[in-house]
């Protein structure tokens, strides 16, 4: 059985323990490597200089920043309830993305974490919003939705990279178990926990990975919805309203389920995983992002039934984000996250891997649009006119939005040289239901 | 001392084995206390050896003796006015304490006419300035330029050293210089000797002139000011037969009509008359008085106007002529009357004596004088308007620039003499001042600045500051008020007393120069009197008594006009930020939005919408203005209620040596303005092709609803209410005081006071160009301005926002570090160093009052010098949000003296530093719990309102409605078809 499974996954397996990887995979890590570096660059400019180097004025406080931020907890939430919701119904997917979507969706995390801290105008001091005993008994403010934030944000990365890790340990203990190199061996063994792989250790396994699982389902929307009420609490016109999270957590969810199939389509294409994502995976995949585009487009129109049905504060101030100065931007992003999805109605389109990656690409492309539109095509009619103004974003803000696509690009880049990108314990599970049955 | 001393080891064993019992030695020397060693210390150190050894009570004598005499040389002020005791001085000053400041009752110019103020200095260094409200032309109120003054006083490129040809000189060097010239002036009378100076009210500069005339008696003097009073001279000498000074009473005006001009910013008395109408509209047994205003480029009172009509400058005249024959007064009527004129013929026929025609400095002679024909024909001297000698000389009553010009074209002027003013940057420009003055052989120029002129001039000797000199100044109206230092000088330099003085052979020191001229007008029991003065800041009884006025027979004939030239009009104005250039290098100035335009950090030609579409033009479309042959590339401006087919061209701008923040700015209109045409001329218009990025800070104008400035009418002053909102959080009791704050949008006439104020008193940053350009800049209040209705002739509404400090603040809750909280009394604090920067409470403040340091505003270019801040208030660092915070450290130092005192803080105690400055009393602070209260009488007034109320913030700063008769439906037509 042993030597078995070990035909079944070993192109999975051999990937992380090969000692080299090709010059396809280090050209790209050193292209995304150079964008980890202009992100430090920039990083390391917005802290010495302050935020001003960004093209944020009053009333704009907000600009790259929390759109990237925003988007990025998008993806991380798509990613992480799709991963989770996966795992909770035994789908058959799982076998193929799962592994991959927590990855996506750690990673995700992870770009998203820098904003908040980094754009703060003080952002060394950014642990006076956790409650510390601090010699001068201020604690932070429970009704800001910042304090929401950090905490909905510390959480949500605790349990999505529990949610990766617990996954891993079965095949970490693989990886050990097959390492040919001493130190390697050893790093994997810390790692897998001891792991054995008796029954006890899988009854174990497979409850603490459902537990995880489950603790996503509720934080991926309050989470989502925390972003959101940051604009949704303030009295900004067009920002004040109950469909705010609703809207976040649904484009969200698109976004998140578009990253995954771009990465799938791309891991497919790159790796030759065909036998473990298959077409059908692909398929189903597509069909999931066709739905996840198509409650978008609700949330579209009922922004509009809304906006009209609402009072003349908010009509003004969401006519004005769609025809103002920013409109570009809000029809962009109906056409890039409603309109393009619409081709996956064909099969031909959900199992191509061009059409995946340009259907990919598209809805993230759109939802960060939507974010724009939002935080500062929103707040461009505010109520009194005498403030009204606009933003560009400057070099520097671009910088980090590269530069943190330069860091989930090199996080994916290490996972899939390092780490099995398809979990071999289920598709070994998988391949004993197809024989036994 | 290069011989070497050896060390002779076997000597030293010898010794160590003559000691008895262990020996702890130090060194290998001490050790050897051998004579060669001996010899070595007394080659080396001489003179330790001779001196002997120093026990420690003579060391001890010696150190605290030098540490004694160096503190004794550092009392040594260095400056000029050494000895002389100051007023301003911490020390032998009765009854003061460290660290609370003194209050310097002085006289700030503009223009050559006293504004009188009291300088706060803190530990001797001036940090604000304030009305005094014993002066006339203050009452207690400041305008913008008064405020800035202590900006300029700390100006790091003020110049601080004579520089002959570019080379920096010492004071020796120049007497060296200066004295065999004078000499040889005194010898031979002053042949060749020409003075420019400007035009000034100060007796003792025209007591010293006259004095040097008589010395010098072939001398020339020549008096220029870029901004004149030269036409309303003229208008008088024509009608009245000599040159007369106005003053206006606008408290007694029912009906007011002014021609161009601005008589609420510009006017000398400009604060005095804006307080004088609002005293006049406040007044509650009265009907509201009429303000008609007919002009060419939106000024503050056509801002403030019930009617306001936008004519050209040359159909300013015909419409006044077509007034006056309506009004039946002499002169040919014009062919085609302007409809409106027989209706405000009839307005000012009802009014009486209580009618006023005003006509500003820009309007030609012909103008004026039908205005004083009109006044003198409404009987209106005695009541609204009187007539006064002239408190300064006018220019043309010594000889003008064009005659200097002339001398030195003819090459008669051998010494030229420039005292504090700046011909070759502001002289007409077909003077061609900055080549006539290289060839002049010997020109010296005096002056606060190396400015245009300081270049040009073969020697340049630093001016003092107002601020550091003694000198006397003569308000509006006469009145005399002392200028005394308020700071010992900063650096060496010299008044234009002082220097007149060193002509003469007097005294240089300004404070007995200026006695002098006292001790003339008083007699005896002087120094009691000057010492009364110095505290009040004002002579008693100086202000000039009116003179009987009657219009001669032939006046109107003598006024003909001339024919307009083709082209279209253009009118120059001194800039509302920097006036006529001196004020280029102040950076809170030059960060000022002016109060129509809101821009900032730069002028623009002002034109009309229509003028704009008729050239297809749009605000910062670059255009060439050419004036006989001269032309200028300027930046268009669309100023809705602009004249049409006119353009207004703002002075000050483009200097190319203001100093570091002021050099190169905007463009310089003085190059189209020719001597005889110095206010308004012909020009051509054609599209450059380029654009500008103009800076300004408000991109927005129209009224969105009808909230924001809400309107009542005498007859009905109710606003609507706003309708109750319910609030999830509690109502929160305040035992104590509550502080609050109204501010009447009736009185607001948007001159900026309260801006510059806020900013002077807290610290504000001044951000650079390139920071305001991206809606950074750091007011903490700010003078919103709207327009309603037809663009060619909207009405314009000014409204001051400060933080609102509301009850309810949505800033508060959204704040995760609690660095913005509410205070017992009611205030919105911000705390700094508790701020971390996240910026979400500017998210969520409606009125968006609040200022974020997005980078380190202090310590550049731009921020001002560390001496004028003041220290009750903390500098911002980058990366924390600030905000107005009702001047808390006001409150503060009230609350304190009232403790001392034992009693409760009396309503008027606490005035937050824009209150202060308003000249109108349009913001009024105070305790809202207190019902007596003026906060709270005002508060109580139907015409109350919050701003945005139906967000239920709970502002404590309100508004009160602006109001407006109601112009009936048939009125409202009638004016339409005109």
């Amino acid at each position: 059985m042993a030597g078995r499974a070990q035909i079944l996954t070993s192109p999975v397996a051999d990937v992380p323990l090969a000692r080299s990887f090709g010059w396809a995979w280090w050209i790209a890590l050193l292209t995304s490597g150079a964008l980890v570096l202009l992100l430090g660059y920039t990083l390391v400019t917005v802290t010495i200089l302050g935020v001003g180097v960004w093209g944020v004025n009053i009333p704009f406080v907000w600009g790259f920043d929390l759109i990237n931020y925003a988007w990025w907890i998008g993806i991380a939430n798509g990613a992480s309830l799709f991963a989770a919701s996966l795992v909770l119904r035994r789908h058959d997917l799982r076998t193929a993305v799962n592994r991959f979507a927590e990855g996506v969706a750690f990673f995700a995390v992870i770009c998203a974490g820098i904003f908040p801290i980094f754009h703060l105008g003080r952002p060394w001091l950014f642990y006076w919003v956790f409650p510390y005993p601090a010699t001068f008994q201020v604690w932070p403010q429970f009704r800001s939705t910042l304090t929401w934030d950090f905490w909905a944000i510390s959480t949500h990365a605790i349990v999505t990279s529990l949610l990766w890790y617990v996954g891993l340990i079965p095949d970490l203990a693989t990886l050990r178990d097959r390492a040919r190199n001493r130190n390697v061996k050893r790093i994997y063994g810390v790692f897998a926990l001891g792991w054995r792989g008796s029954i006890r250790h899988w009854a174990y396994h497979q409850r603490a990975y459902r537990l995880v699982a489950i603790l996503v389902l509720p934080l991926i929307l309050i989470m989502q919805s925390t972003v959101a009420f940051e604009f949704a609490v303030t009295l900004v016109p067009d920002w004040h309203e109950t469909r705010q999270p609703l809207h976040f957590v649904a484009t969200g969810l698109a976004q998140g389920l578009s990253i995954v199939l771009l990465v799938a389509v791309l891991l497919r294409w790159a790796l030759r995983l065909e036998r473990f994502i298959d077409e059908g995976d692909v398929d189903l995949l597509g069909r999931l992002v066709l739905a996840s585009a198509l409650v978008s487009g609700y949330l579209y129109l009922d922004e509009i039934a809304a906006a009209v049905l609402a009072d003349p504060l908010t009509r003004q101030a969401t006519f004005a984000r769609m025809t103002g100065d920013y409109a570009g931007f809000y029809w962009a992003a109906i056409v890039y996250s409603v309109l393009i999805p619409q081709l996956f109605w064909l099969r031909v389109a959900r199992q191509s891997t061009i059409a995946g990656i340009f259907v990919g690409l598209s809805i993230g492309i759109g939802v960060w649009l939507d974010r724009f539109s939002i935080i500062i095509g929103g707040l461009q009619t505010d109520h009194l006119p005498s403030i009204w103004r606009s933003y560009t974003p400057t070099l520097p803000e671009w910088g980090l939005f590269l530069g943190t696509i330069g860091l989930f690009a090199s996080l994916i880049l290490l996972f899939i040289r390092f780490l099995p990108v398809v979990s071999m314990f289920e598709t070994r599970h998988d391949e004993h239901l197809e024989k036994s049955g | 001392m290069n011989e070497r001393i050896p060390v002779d080891l076997d000597a030293l064993r010898a010794r160590l084995a003559e000691e008895h019992g262990p020996r702890l030695w130090r060194s290998l020397e001490e050790l050897a206390n051998v004579p060669e060693v001996l010899r070595y210390v007394e080659a080396e150190f001489p003179d330790i050896v001779q001196a002997g050894t120093i026990d420690r009570r003579t060391l001890l004598r010696l150190m605290s003796a030098s540490l004694a005499f160096g503190g004794l040389a550092a009392c040594d002020s260095g400056g000029s006015s050494a000895g002389a005791p100051l007023l301003s001085q911490s020390r032998n000053m009765p009854g003061y304490t460290p660290g609370v400041p003194l209050a310097i009752a002085t006289s700030l110019d503009l223009n050559g006419y006293g504004r009188g103020v009291l300088v706060k200095a803190q530990e001797g260094r001036p940090i604000k300035i304030e009305g005094n409200p014993l002066h006339p032309a203050s009452l207690g109120a400041t305008d913008v330029f008064a405020q800035a003054e202590v900006l300029s006083l700390y100006d790091p490129d003020r110049s601080r050293a004579p520089v002959q040809n570019g080379v920096a000189r010492t004071w020796e060097e120049l007497t060296r210089f200066i004295r065999p010239v004078r000499n040889e002036l005194v010898v031979n009378e002053g042949r060749g000797l020409h003075i420019l100076m400007p035009p000034t009210s100060s007796p003792t500069i025209n007591r010293l002139t006259a004095l040097a005339a008589q010395l010098f008696p072939n001398a020339r003097w020549h008096l220029y000011s870029p901004v004149d009073e030269d036409n309303r001279r003229a208008a008088t000498a024509a009608v009245f037969g000599r040159p007369l000074d106005l003053v206006y009473d606008l408290a007694q005006a029912d009906v007011i009509v002014t021609l161009g001009g601005d008589l609420f910013a510009q006017e000398p008395g400009h604060v005095r008359y804006a307080a004088d109408y609002q005293t006049r509209r406040r007044a509650q047994d009265r009907p509201l008085p009429r303000l008609v205003t007919i002009e060419t480029c939106p000024s503050l009172v056509g801002a403030r106007a019930d009617e306001r009509l936008a004519l050209r400058p040359r159909d300013i005249e015909p419409f006044v002529r077509a007034l006056a024959s309506a009004l039946e007064i002499g002169g040919s009527p014009s062919s085609d009357p302007h409809p409106a004129a027989s209706r405000l013929a009839d307005d000012l026929r009802r009014a009486g004596s209580h009618g006023l025609v005003v006509a500003g400095r820009e309007q030609p002679p012909q103008v004026h004088a039908l205005a004083l024909a009109i006044n003198a024909h409404l009987g209106a001297f005695g009541t609204t308007i009187r007539a006064i000698e002239p408190v300064r000389p006018a220019t043309g009553e010594m000889e003008d620039i064009g005659a200097l010009g002339e001398a030195m074209a003819a090459g008669r002027v051998s010494r030229l003499l420039v005292l504090g003013s700046n011909p070759v940057y502001a002289a007409p420009a077909d003077l061609d001042f900055a080549a006539l003055v290289r060839r002049v052989p010997l020109s010296v120029h005096l002056g606060y600045h190396r400015d245009e002129t300081a270049m040009a001039c073969h020697w340049h000797v630093p001016e003092k500051h107002p601020l550091e000199s003694w000198g006397d100044l003569r308000a509006f109206d006469g009145t005399a008020g002392i200028r005394q230092p308020a700071v010992m000088p900063l650096s060496p330099g010299l008044g234009v007393e002082e220097f007149l003085g060193l002509m003469i052979g007097q005294t240089v020191e300004g404070q007995d120069l200026v006695k002098a001229t006292w001790r003339e007008t008083w007699g005896g029991a002087f120094e009691e009197r000057w010492r009364r003065v110095l505290e009040d800041g004002v002579v008693e009884n100086s202000t000039f008594q009116p003179v009987d006025v009657a219009p001669r027979a032939d006046w109107a004939v003598a006024m003909a006009a001339p024919a307009p030239s083709a082209g279209i009009d253009i009118v120059f104005a001194p800039d509302p930020s920097v006036w006529d250039g001196r004020y280029a290098n102040n950076g809170w100035l030059q960060e000022l939005p002016k109060p129509l335009t809101k821009q900032v950090w730069g002028n623009a030609a002002l034109m009309a919408p229509e003028t704009a579409e008729l050239f297809g033009l749009a605000t910062g479309d670059v255009i060439d203005v050419a004036v006989s042959g001269r032309t200028l590339r300027v930046p268009v401006w669309v100023l809705p209620g602009h004249a049409k087919e006119a353009l207004t061209l703002t002075l000050g701008y483009g200097r190319p040596h203001a100093g570091r923040i002021g050099s190169d700015i905007g463009f310089n209109a003085y190059a189209l303005r020719k001597a005889g045409q110095r206010w308004a001329t012909q020009g051509i218009i054609r599209a450059a092709g380029e654009r500008i990025a103009l800076i300004s800070t408000q991109h927005h104008h129209a009224l969105n609803g009808e909230d924001i400035v809400r309107i009542s009418s005498p007859d009905q002053a109710e606003v609507t209410p706003d309708r109750e909102t319910p609030s999830f959080y509690p109502e929160w009791p305040y035992q104590d005081h509550a502080w609050g704050m109204a501010i009447d949008l009736d009185a607001c006439i948007g001159c900026n006071a309260c801006v510059i104020a806020c900013q002077a008193e807290n610290n504000i940053a001044v951000v650079g160009p390139e920071e305001v350009a991206r809606g950074r800049e750091m007011h903490w209040l700010r003078v919103d301005r709207y327009y309603a209705g037809d663009p060619a002739a909207p009405k314009t509404y000014f409204q001051p926002v400060p933080c609102m400090h509301c009850e309810k603040a949505p800033c508060e809750v959204v704040c995760p570090v609690n660095a913005t909280v509410h205070s017992s009394e009611g205030l919105n604090d911000m705390v700094y160093n508790r701020c971390i920067g996240t910026r979400t409470c500017s998210n969520n403040c409606p009125y968006k009052v609040r200022r974020f340091n997005f980078l380190e505003y202090q310590g550049t270019d731009f921020s001002a010098a560390a001496d004028v801040f003041n220290p009750q208030v903390t500098v911002r660092s980058r990366g924390v949000m600030e905000k107005c915070t009702y001047c808390v450290h006001r409150i503060g130092a009230a609350r304190a003296d009232a403790r001392i005192d034992d009693r409760r803080l009396r309503d008027g105690e606490v005035a937050t530093a824009c209150q202060q400055a308003c000249p109108t009393q349009a913001i009024v602070f105070g305790d809202v719990n207190d019902p007596g209260s003026a906060v709270s009488r005002l508060k109580s007034s139907p015409r109350n309102y919050a701003l945005l109320g139906p967000l239920n913030t709970q502002p404590r700063t309100t508004y009160l409605s602006r109001v407006e008769p109601a112009v009936s439906r048939e009125a409202a037509d009638a004016r339409e078809k005109e």
